[in-house]
């Protein structure tokens, strides 16, 4: 899969925007910088996480499920 | 410079749609202006007996997040005298647009700051005219450098004319 196309990054910025409720201390430019980046950074390594999951899981669960597993984790790590 | 009127967030008209969100801040009503898609909001009133002079709209904000970056807002007036011949019905007469600076935003969330914006196009405005007041974020930076992340919470506005 290719990086999100324009308008889900564009989504991605919004969302984050409009549900962060905590002092921010950069700015609009700065923020879409680091969606950008992050994408890239999952577009470029996603082979790696793949395979960083253990069968029958990588095997047997779908894309979205795995994508949800991985949003779970890093929030439970770092969501706060 | 003379206090001519105050708008309130209670008092705010909305379009159909892309217009701010109507909540309390700590128990103050406010319009949470989202900071990547421009939403207006809208206040209809009687200009004021007296009122004189070039006007002044002071957009009284907060951020609900951001401690640095910069909005801007977009002001636009429409006044309809007695006679005139806007449909009110199916019809607007918006004079063009009045841009406020591009302003830092408090390094405190929360604090509040004020923005003049001077209404060089403000229709004609006099006394007696059924006047409609429109306020914009410009979020999408196409008029104004808006940079600041998260809702921009406008708590007042005010209306100043020379007197």
């Amino acid at each position: 899969m290719a990086v999100l196309p324009e308008p889900e990054r564009l989504a991605v910025w919004s969302r984050w925007m409009q549900t962060n409720a905590e002092d921010c201390g950069i700015t609009k430019a700065e923020l879409r910088a680091a969606v950008d980046a992050l994408d890239d950074f999952l577009d470029a390594n996603a082979t790696a996480l793949n395979n960083a999951l253990p069968q029958p899981a990588r095997g047997a669960l779908s894309t979205a499920q795995k994508a949800r597993l991985l949003s779970y984790v890093t929030l439970r790590r770092w969501g706060g | 410079m003379a206090t001519r009127v105050v708008c309130t967030p209670f008092s705010a008209e909305f379009p159909s749609a892309a217009f701010p969100q109507l909540l309390q801040t700590n128990r103050r009503p406010a319009l949470a202006y989202d900071a990547s898609t421009d939403e207006t909001a809208y206040w209809t009133f009687i200009a004021p007996q007296g009122l004189t002079g070039a006007l002044t709209l002071v957009v009284t904000y907060a951020m609900a997040s951001a401690t640095s970056g910069t909005v801007g807002f977009q002001a636009q007036v429409e006044a309809i005298s007695d006679g005139d011949t806007v449909d009110t019905d199916s019809a607007t007469s918006f004079d063009t647009v009045n841009n406020s600076a591009s302003t830092t935003v408090p390094g405190t969330a929360g604090y509040i700051d004020q923005i003049s914006i001077t209404l060089t196009n403000a229709d004609s405005i006099a006394s007696g005219d059924l006047v409609r007041l429109s306020l914009n974020r410009d979020a999408d930076g196409s008029a104004i450098t808006d940079s600041a992340t998260g809702d921009c919470y406008v708590l007042a506005v005010e209306l100043r004319d020379a007197a």
